[in-house]
């Protein structure tokens, strides 16, 4: 080992540390052990381990290869959580060098191989004022012997990279591979009073106060939000209790959790550690009396709001376990209940018969609803997607699977309600299919179609061709009645069946359905399911049981909820269109432009009060000329890059769906473009020869989709629906995440 | 500096010293060693075409590898004509120092190596050197090439050339 550059430091070693060598953290609390405080003893692996570590593993091209494949700045979140999963399955699968491993091992020599102990990160800067990591960086606890030390040390460097942490350092300017990160090995000490002390009160920095908060058990109850903690201010010159304000906990004595004589030695020592450092100590600690130990102190954070409120942003996409588990009661059994409850009752209502001010009513009632499930969605909601990302995470660190997405797997087989809506268009393709005289009464109606198409005229007309074609149409009421009471652009799919029937008539001619195109790139979920739990072991079981059905109501639910919210707004658009049905027959609503929301005002207004001005609406939709953003003269497009989120080659003409007329548009072999593929439009993936989208991820519905049917998918490719226009032959690879614009052919240069 | 001929082009300055002069591999191998990247020459019905590629050498410097993948302009030339160039140099940016500045261009004949023992052995050479394109490299529409070195052209000082031909001291 280099003197020069040490891999380990004893907590206790002579000297105060360098910080750039051992982090914040273990710079800390290697001065409060020379201080005399009680610490935990351990030691630090400073950043030259974890140097040594990426250097020896080529850990740092990978996180370049990973972060470069297009600017961080046009990256959605799901594409940096997918990025910080491959940095993260890099780390965890690297093995440590034998020099790391003698270190580790040397650093552990004066524990038993029973002892309990903590492993935090320790990253350079992570604690400095004016920003704060606070909760990015992964700490693990509980951890015994030398395997697990190094698969926990592996974890904590693969932190620095995690999704959250990443976006943080992005909004810093701070460069991901240039961070490092040292680690700290403690013994844990969990006492029957832990918490957190502030030597001003973080609300409003006042000098005066002092703060306190405690809970029962250990410290990280307090800091992971699991347990609502005891609460004193204090009077420092005093140090008088100025206000006690006990913890909302189930089956909570009523007693304060610290007596008198315990808040004066935690403000003491609070006290001591803000003299010794020069700065106000945000301080964790755990015991009492003369068993108080300090597990950290770092400056209260004084950052500015907004810096705070996108750190604090950042954690609420990563919800902890108990959060999960709470969305994931509410959201199954109250909430998603309630939204199709919701869609039910306003479907069932009548509204042609109401008078005017009840119309209005009405518009407002599901425009309220709407906003308030809106906001639901976003609270809520999208936070519980994080439950498949924790079933990912969970999994990659008990099985290591080569294949960071191998939990994919566990997904398979959830009775989404857009599953249950494709087997029903799958079953009419089938009946197509088996029943020629059906489907060229079906082609009969689209070739006559000179306008919108509505399911009650196509039904009257196929009707009128005998038994044969009932069965068809029985299945496509049911299809209508359950599942197409959706939008699709802002347009109700219910409003026309003439998309729709085009799709079956493609569908039909298929030469399979898309179950029997189903494959399997991955093991069935049963297979993966106890793969896992032998890999967990008995003690955790019940934990991984679950986190795996956590995963799995996550997956169906974050589907389920987009069709449920998405009827919603179809209701929305059914009353303002029965509203304006009534005012354009009263002449008091003209044009024929598209009809939505931002005409609602004025229609309820109309309504209410009757006035002598005429609305026109007016066709604004967008235009569906792709602007490429290779608009300058003489430049092309060749290669765009992207996720690689489906395995397969593909090549063939590109139709851009963006509304619903596209969806009717699309034909069997085609690829398909567009800005992300909706719970609504998944009925087009089996007909799809490949699939581009402009919306990047591995677990979002067009890459799972893809991936189920093994149909080519790259997804993430930037301005993909300006760049690439109908018709253009495009070849995508989905094994490397790259669309070719063109015939691969290679054209001779001749000067013209 | 007006020499009138195009900088490190080793065929306009046929300043072709003895080939049993072997000590000429020390800097080809050094500049094969520190660069990760070589720029690929290929052609097609009579069109040059240039392509940056990351290669690995044998430790006998008789062969080269890179990859790339099957949907690429050069994948496609390659298919037609097997005849390749390597160009590589140590130019770290635009105010190189033109005397320090060294290339070597490897000519050779390239081939698609099929997968297979021969495939895994090419392949853990390139992936050994760039670990970071491992995915890139067993990817199934990834092509691996290996190119049999016919002759190095070595090029330093401006317009100082030397050849060396591998194959003749084996």
């Amino acid at each position: 080992m280099d003197p020069d550059r040490p891999l380990l430091i004893p907590l206790d070693a002579p000297g105060i540390p360098d910080e750039q060598i051992v982090g914040g953290k273990a710079a800390k609390l290697a001065h409060l052990t020379r201080a005399g405080f009680h610490v935990p003893r351990g030691f630090c692996l400073t950043t030259w381990a974890y140097e040594a570590f990426v250097l020896d593993a080529g850990i740092v091209p990978a996180i370049r290869m990973e972060l470069g494949r297009k600017s961080m700045d046009d990256m959605r979140w799901e594409e940096i959580w997918d990025a910080a999963l491959r940095i993260r399955s890099t780390f965890l699968t690297q093995p440590l060098s034998r020099l790391l491993q003698t270190t580790v091992a040397e650093g552990l020599q004066s524990f038993s191989s029973s002892t309990r102990l903590a492993v935090r990160s320790s990253a350079v800067g992570e604690d400095a004022a004016g920003h704060s990591f606070a909760g990015l960086h992964e700490s693990v606890v509980g951890v015994c012997g030398t395997r697990a030390v190094e698969d926990a040390v592996r974890l904590v460097w693969a932190s620095l990279c995690s999704d959250a942490a990443l976006l943080y350092r992005q909004e810093l300017g701070l460069d991901p591979v240039r961070s490092r990160m040292a680690v700290v090995v403690q013994e844990m000490v969990d006492a029957d009073r832990s918490g957190v002390a502030f030597a001003r009160d973080p609300r409003d920095m006042r000098r005066d106060h002092a703060i306190i908060e405690s809970v029962p058990g250990p410290c990280r109850l307090l800091v992971d939000g699991l347990v609502d903690p005891d609460r004193w201010v204090l009077d420092r010159a005093t140090r008088d209790v100025v206000s006690w304000l006990p913890g909302q906990r189930e089956d909570s004595d009523p007693a304060p959790l610290l007596q008198a004589e315990d808040l004066q030695h935690i403000v003491q020592t609070l006290l001591s550690v803000e003299q010794l450092f020069g700065w106000a100590p945000d301080m964790e600690w755990t015991g009492r009396a003369d068993s108080l130990t300090v597990l950290q102190a770092r400056p209260i954070a004084t950052v500015v709001p907004d810096d705070d409120e996108k750190r604090s942003w950042y954690l609420t996409l990563r919800p902890g376990d108990a959060r999960l588990k709470a969305l994931r009661q509410r959201i199954a059994g109250q909430l998603i209940p309630e939204l199709a409850a919701t869609g039910e009752t306003f479907a069932a209502e009548h509204l042609e018969p109401l008078d005017d001010q009840q119309l209005a009513n009405a518009i407002e009632q599901r425009s309220q609803a709407l906003v308030k499930w809106k906001k639901i969605y976003w609270d809520e909601f999208i936070p519980f997607a994080h439950g498949v990302r924790r079933l990912a995470i969970y999994y990659n660190d008990v099985v290591k699977p080569d294949d960071p997405y191998e939990f994919v797997g566990l997904l398979r087989d959830q009775p989404l309600l857009a599953t249950q809506r494709n087997s029903v268009i799958s079953q009419l393709a089938q009946q197509l299919a088996s029943n020629p005289a059906v489907r060229t009464a079906v082609e009969e109606l689209l070739a006559t179609q000179t306008h919108a198409l509505p399911w009650s005229d196509c039904r009257d007309a196929l009707l009128q061709r005998g038994e044969a074609a009932e069965e068809f149409v029985h299945t496509f009421d049911e299809l209508h009645e359950r599942f197409l009471d959706v939008t699709f652009d802002n347009e109700r799919l219910r409003e026309q069946a003439g998309p729709l029937l085009r799709n079956l008539v493609e569908l039909s001619q298929s030469s399979s359905s898309p179950e029997d195109r189903r494959v399997s790139p991955g093991h069935a979920s049963a297979t993966l399911e106890e793969k896992l739990l032998v890999a967990v072991g008995a003690e955790r079981r019940a934990e991984a049981i679950e986190v795996i059905e956590t995963g799995r109501v996550s997956w169906r639910l974050r589907d389920d909820d987009n069709l449920l919210v998405s009827r919603l707004d179809s209701q929305c658009l059914r009353a303002l269109d029965v509203a304006a049905t009534r005012l354009r027959a009263l002449g008091r609503l003209t044009g024929d432009g598209h009809l939505d929301d931002s005409y609602r005002a004025r229609l309820v207004c109309e309504l209410r009060e009757s006035s002598s001005a005429v609305i026109t609406v007016e066709d604004s939709r967008k235009s569906d000329v792709a602007q490429s953003s290779f608009g300058s003269q003489g430049e092309t497009p060749r290669q765009l890059i992207g996720q690689p989120a489906s395995p397969g080659i593909a090549t063939g003409v590109v139709r851009c769906v963006s509304g619903r007329d596209d969806l009717g548009k699309f034909r069997r072999g085609e690829i398909l473009v567009c800005d992300a593929i909706q719970p609504t439009m998944t009925h087009l993936v089996p007909l799809a020869g490949g699939i581009v989208e402009r919306r990047g991820g591995m677990l979002i519905h067009g890459a799972i989709i893809a991936r189920e049917l093994g149909i080519p998918c790259v997804n993430g490719v930037r301005d993909v629906t300006q760049i690439l226009k109908n018709g253009d032959l495009v070849t995508l690879d989905g094994h490397l995440g790259i669309v070719t614009v063109g015939a691969a052919d290679f054209d001779l240069e001749i000067v013209k | 500096m007006d020499t009138g001929e195009p900088l490190f082009d080793g065929d306009a300055t046929p300043d072709l010293r003895d080939a049993s002069q072997v000590t000429v591999r020390a800097p080809i191998q050094s500049l094969v060693n520190e660069q990760a990247y070589a720029v690929l020459c290929v052609q097609g019905g009579g069109q040059p075409y240039g392509a940056l590629v990351a290669f690995a050498f044998s430790e006998d410097l008789r062969f080269a590898v890179f990859a790339t993948p099957i949907t690429t302009r050069k994948y496609r030339l390659l298919s037609e004509c097997d005849h390749v160039a390597l160009v590589i140099d140590n130019r770290s940016g635009p105010s190189s120092e033109l005397m320090e500045v060294e290339a070597v261009t490897a000519t050779g004949r390239s081939h698609v190596v099929a997968r297979g023992p021969e495939f895994d052995q090419w392949a853990d050479m390139l992936i050994a050197r760039h670990p970071y394109l491992k995915s890139f490299v067993r990817a199934e529409t990834c092509a691996l090439f290996c190119v049999h070195i016919v002759r190095f052209l070595h090029v330093a000082r401006f317009q100082e050339v030397r050849q060396w031909i591998p194959t003749a001291h084996s």
